[in-house]
């Protein structure tokens, strides 16, 4: 069968460069040893056709293979994961529950994730953000103290690594440089983990090394962190 | 197979509307035709130990089968929904797109329904909440557009009404007296069409039986 095609931006803003979505997927393909290609987007023509018919919401990872198209960077996992062998457990219950694991990281434990990046990030120069930080912070809080307590002294989320796994250390990886990525040695260890496999390097250096396009008119100032910019923070 | 077990809770914030999540694996299990038991929780009960060993997140629902225990509603959705028939289409093709419009569900479209439930009903009282309202709707209403225009005049997302459509309409519902809905006339019609479903107004019916629990000491707030 022909080699998957996933599509991934060619430029954006340096706090997001290891972090957008295609790294989930390249990941899981690079798990199971499938080998895939990339159809580059210049920032802004997500929101476009012909991408727009691949993806109703204008964004990436999409995924393609003879005849099928996807798009949700989940359900993009999930479909690898179950088309090739090592990241789900073959026997039923254990499948049940590396799902179960994706759910979690995708709806339980990122939306507070990503409501820290729109008040950090987006937001951050809003005057209802700085206020609105601590519970944010709280909420995020609470649930690393039950994903905390549940992992425990494992190594991974319930058996050997799976898909579960997998979506739920990319997640945890946004609060990288926060004061929330190192309030349990357990869950640093956990993501350190997950990043430590060689599969995990070689996805994160394949999508760091795409970043050769330009940043779209007026986001120049996106390019590079304001300290490696000469400015004061 | 014994008949699986789901727990809810006995009194809820939503007034029985069925927003609380045990309400999509109800609707999921009505679908499929399959019976269940149900264990029910006081109010506050989920966050105790013999829940969280359940579901450490101290949420309902959890699902027990056979010895599986399982919790996140989109995972229990797709587990009945490989039980089937009914939520998921007979051809690989077809159910790895319903699973992506699971996905699309929770991880693309609630995150945005909810930020406005959360600045409007838990954020409503802060001094800053009016100010950054416009923003929460003018994300979301990105979100609404897209699906709006995705469905165009379909009844379901694709194809056959499947677990992507259940957990789509489910997530929706929050929106219900926001008004936002009125700008998009093919997403409420696909709502109502999920809500006339036998299956929705069985699970919605036993839902509301279930509530015969006080709210707790204090409320409302």
């Amino acid at each position: 069968m022909s080699k998957p095609v996933i599509t991934a931006f060619d430029w954006v803003p340096w706090f997001a460069r290891g972090l957008v979505r295609d790294l989930r997927v390249r990941w899981a393909l690079e798990e199971v040893g499938q080998d895939y290609d990339v159809r580059y987007l210049p920032q802004g023509s997500q929101k476009a056709l012909p991408h727009r018919a691949l993806q109703p919401f204008g964004q990436v990872p999409t995924y393609e293979r003879a005849g099928l198209t996807l798009f949700e960077s989940g359900a993009i996992v999930q479909h690898i994961a179950e088309t090739h062998d090592g990241l789900m457990p073959a026997e039923a219950g254990g499948r049940a529950r590396a799902i179960e694991w994706m759910y979690a990281a995708l709806n339980t434990v990122e939306p507070p994730i990503m409501d820290y990046a729109i008040a950090t990030l987006f937001e951050a120069e809003e005057p209802w953000s700085a206020p609105r930080l601590p519970s944010i912070m709280a909420r995020i809080a609470e649930r690393l103290d039950e994903l905390a307590r549940r992992l425990g002294e494992s190594e991974w989320l319930d058996g050997s690594f799976s898909a579960g796994d997998l979506l739920m250390i990319a997640v945890l990886r946004q609060l990288k440089g926060t004061p929330l990525s190192t309030a349990h040695d357990n869950l640093a260890g956990y993501v350190a983990r997950g990043e430590a496999r060689p599969a995990f390097q070689r996805a994160l250096a394949a999508q760091l090394a795409a970043f050769t396009g330009s940043p779209p008119s007026g986001y120049e100032f996106l390019d590079k962190p304001p300290q490696d910019q000469g400015e004061r923070q | 197979m014994t008949r699986p077990l789901i727990t809810a809770y006995n009194w809820a914030p939503d007034e029985g509307r069925g927003l609380v999540r045990d309400m999509r694996v109800r609707w999921a299990l009505e679908e499929v035709g399959q019976p269940y038991g149900v264990r029910h929780l006081n109010w506050g009960e989920q966050k105790e130990p013999a829940h969280r060993a359940r579901n450490p997140f101290g949420q309902v629902p959890a699902y027990e089968e056979d010895g599986l225990v399982l919790f996140e509603s989109g995972a229990i959705v797709l587990h009945i929904a490989e039980k089937g028939p009914g939520l998921f289409p007979e051809d690989e093709a077809g159910r790895a797109r319903a699973i992506e419009w699971m996905f699309a569900a929770l991880n693309t479209v609630e995150p945005v329904v909810w930020d406005l439930v959360m600045a409007k009903v838990i954020e409503g009282d802060k001094d800053w909440a009016k100010a950054r309202l416009p923003g929460v709707e003018t994300r979301l209403r990105e979100r609404l557009d897209e699906l709006s225009a995705r469905l165009g005049g379909a009844e379901w997302l694709d194809g056959g009404f499947s677990a992507g459509d259940l957990l789509m309409v489910q997530v929706l519902r929050n929106l219900s007296r926001s008004g936002i809905m009125d700008a998009y006339p093919n997403l409420t019609l696909y709502v109502a069409r999920g809500e006339a479903r036998l299956a929705f107004t069985r699970a919605l019916d036993a839902l509301r039986a279930g509530l015969t629990g006080k709210p707790p000491a204090g409320w409302p707030r």
